[in-house]
């Protein structure tokens, strides 16, 4: 049993648990929290899964979690692991089943007063031309040949047929594409579900969302990112869907034996995992790459999808409705990197599942106009509460692998969520508050009402103190379109 | 006889169900994933069929898994609701079902996969019992 007594303060809002606290630890686990949010992790399993994965053979340094941590299944949401290359793990049920879930940030320079007079007509286009739920089908019919060219150019693709910009990919963390990207290590099952998803958003917490900038901490660089007080953004909150999810399945179930092969002892078996140098390991990882590139391609082509309908809807009657990309950011993903550890450059393979990448100024990946700023980092609060741009920070560099939170967290099951609210008067309730809402299903509203999770203006001032994140700008939402 | 209950979970799902033997508990747990997914689209529902399919594991546990992982790739790749699950045949972690498949317009089902976590299947006085998450 995890208690307080077993936990640390190392640091002001940084806690660890020893190595010593279980005998299969191979490093320590480390909370980035302050004492309300570490007492709220206590509540549930999260912290016990954050030991799990400090078991992972080739663990380096020690096992993260963000503020934002809570219960998930294998890694705790919130958990940054990383393991030192080329031997080291890599575990798809680590990354989880929705591979490069991550946020997309577009943003105009027309106002919330110019907007506000269209917006039903703008939530009900974006509703009828994003397809949502689980099982959704895009308009985007793909042969195997076409769909393979996906896999491996990620928004590459999107650009070559007309739905990106130069722009959009420059804005995307790694321009969009994965290297690496095989699709020789596809099932044809998950080509068979990921072949029509293009272009939807599925369930569960994925939303487009529009927004106000309703306020700017730091003037300059939200200038330079595009961002004014009192203009409309909109957000997309979605990943690589069946293609994904089929991808995880696969490699989860064949490495229940595999992870045996390999002599690998977990303490879960959602962890396992195999050597990133195996066949084995190389063959989820370049797998991995194919969905992550359908999840930029996804984002990107919901992108288009969004700009389509903004111009329907406002052609003719204001000026200057183009959304520009802000960036694009994933969080769920294994990545190869390096980084600095006792003063030493050392490549490693960082998973990071429900945290964001955020990568401070002088980072050589980032583009050459952003990086003397480091990279913007995204993160959406719960629905109907303000989302935060963020920029990434040398702390984060030096003390989390480059990373840093990726919303609110959760603090109640969707369970108990759908037994205290009623979605429709969660409908009613926002929408009187001036936020429109449309959705597919009023269970799974529910199960999203913002008493669900934590406040999200508090985790992000926690990463703000800890100076793992910049606070650049707050988003208030105007509507929100979920599966 | 199903019996299922669901735990809490704070980001995804999770239920425990019973079985007097494995077969049952197969079934129960394609049942009960089924009744989780309360908002299913049986009401655009068109046309029935009945599929037989197969599905093997390394043990019980995977069996379990990838069983429910089955049926959830049914109802995605070609877009039909699930139900009335019959398993025919199990032996040495393989099984042989049939399943009825309904025809719909639009999947509702917003159960992505069927989840190892913390997965054991465990004997009791009564038969088995296992607890699963699902990832939502």
């Amino acid at each position: 049993m995890l208690g307080k007594e077993h936990i640390e303060r190392v640091a002001e809002h940084v806690w660890e648990i020893p190595k010593t606290f279980r005998a299969d630890m191979r490093v320590p686990a480390r909370l980035y929290a302050d004492e309300d949010l570490l007492d709220a992790a206590l509540l549930d399993n999260s912290l016990v899964q954050l030991v799990n994965t400090a078991t992972l053979p080739g663990v380096i340094r020690y096992v993260i979690a963000m503020p934002d941590i809570h219960q998930g299944y294998g890694f705790p949401i919130g958990g940054v692991v990383a393991t030192r290359l080329p031997e080291g793990a890599i575990s798809p049920g680590g990354v989880g089943y929705d591979i490069n879930c991550g946020v997309r940030l577009l943003a105009s320079l027309a106002s919330v007063q110019e907007i506000r007079p269209n917006l039903e007509e703008i939530a009900a286009r974006l509703y009828a031309n994003c397809p949502s739920g689980v099982g959704s089908h895009g308009q985007l019919r793909l042969n195997n040949g076409e769909l393979d060219q996906v896999l491996h150019e990620g928004s590459r693709w999107m650009m070559g047929n007309g739905y990106a910009s130069r722009d959009d990919l420059d804005r995307t963390e790694e321009f969009g594409r994965i290297p690496g990207a095989d699709a020789a290590f596809v099932s044809d099952r998950a080509r068979e579900r990921g072949r029509n998803q293009l272009g939807t958003l599925g369930a569960g917490n994925h939303f487009i969302e529009v927004d106000e900038i309703a306020e700017v901490y730091d003037q300059a660089t939200a200038t330079r990112l595009g961002l004014f007080s009192g203009n409309v953004t909109v957000q997309i909150h979605c990943g690589s869907r069946g293609f994904g999810h089929q991808i995880c399945e696969d490699y989860v179930s064949r490495f229940q034996k595999t992870a045996r092969d390999y002599g690998i002892e977990l303490p879960d078996r959602e962890l396992v995992c195999a050597p990133f140098d195996s066949s084995d390991g190389q063959e989820y990882f370049r797998a991995m790459a194919c969905a992550a590139n359908f999840a930029f391609a996804n984002r990107q082509l919901l992108a288009h999808l969004i700009r389509r309908s903004f111009e329907e809807v406002l052609a003719g009657k204001i000026k200057d409705f183009e959304l520009h990309q802000v960036y694009d950011i994933a969080h769920n993903m294994a990545k190869i990197e390096e980084h600095e550890i006792n003063g030493r450059s050392v490549r490693v393979c960082v998973h990071r599942k429900g945290a964001t990448r955020a990568f401070g100024p002088g980072s050589s990946v980032l583009p050459d106009d952003l990086r003397d700023l480091g990279q913007p980092v995204l993160i959406p609060g719960s629905m109907g509460t303000a989302s935060y741009v963020l920029i990434g920070t040398r702390a984060a560099m030096q003390q989390t692998f480059g990373s840093t939170c990726h919303g609110a967290g959760r603090v109640m099951s969707r369970a108990k969520a759908r037994k205290m609210v009623s979605g429709t008067a969660l409908r009613d309730q926002l929408r009187s508050r001036g936020i429109l809402i449309c959705a597919g299903s009023m269970s799974g509203l529910a199960e999203e009402a913002p008493a669900a999770y934590k406040d999200v203006s508090w985790v992000v001032e926690v990463v703000h103190k800890l100076g793992i994140g910049r606070k650049i700008a707050r988003l208030e939402p105007l509507a929100v379109i979920k599966g | 006889m199903m019996s299922f209950e669901e735990i809490e979970h704070t980001a995804d799902r999770a239920f425990r169900v019973t079985g007097h033997d494995m077969m049952a508990l197969l079934e129960n747990a394609a049942r009960t994933m089924q009744a989780l997914d309360g908002d299913g689209a049986k009401t655009t529902a068109e046309r029935v069929e009945t599929r037989e399919i197969e599905v093997e594991g390394v043990d019980g546990e995977s069996l379990l898994v990838n069983w429910l992982n089955e049926i959830l790739y049914l109802e995605q790749a070609h877009q039909v609701v699930c139900e009335q699950f019959h398993i025919d045949d199990l032996k040495n972690h393989c099984l042989r079902a049939r399943v009825e498949t309904w025809e719909c317009d639009r999947t509702y089902t917003r159960i992505k996969a069927v989840t190892f976590h913390n997965l054991k299947i465990r004997e009791t006085s009564e038969g088995l019992e296992a607890e699963i998450v699902v990832d939502v």
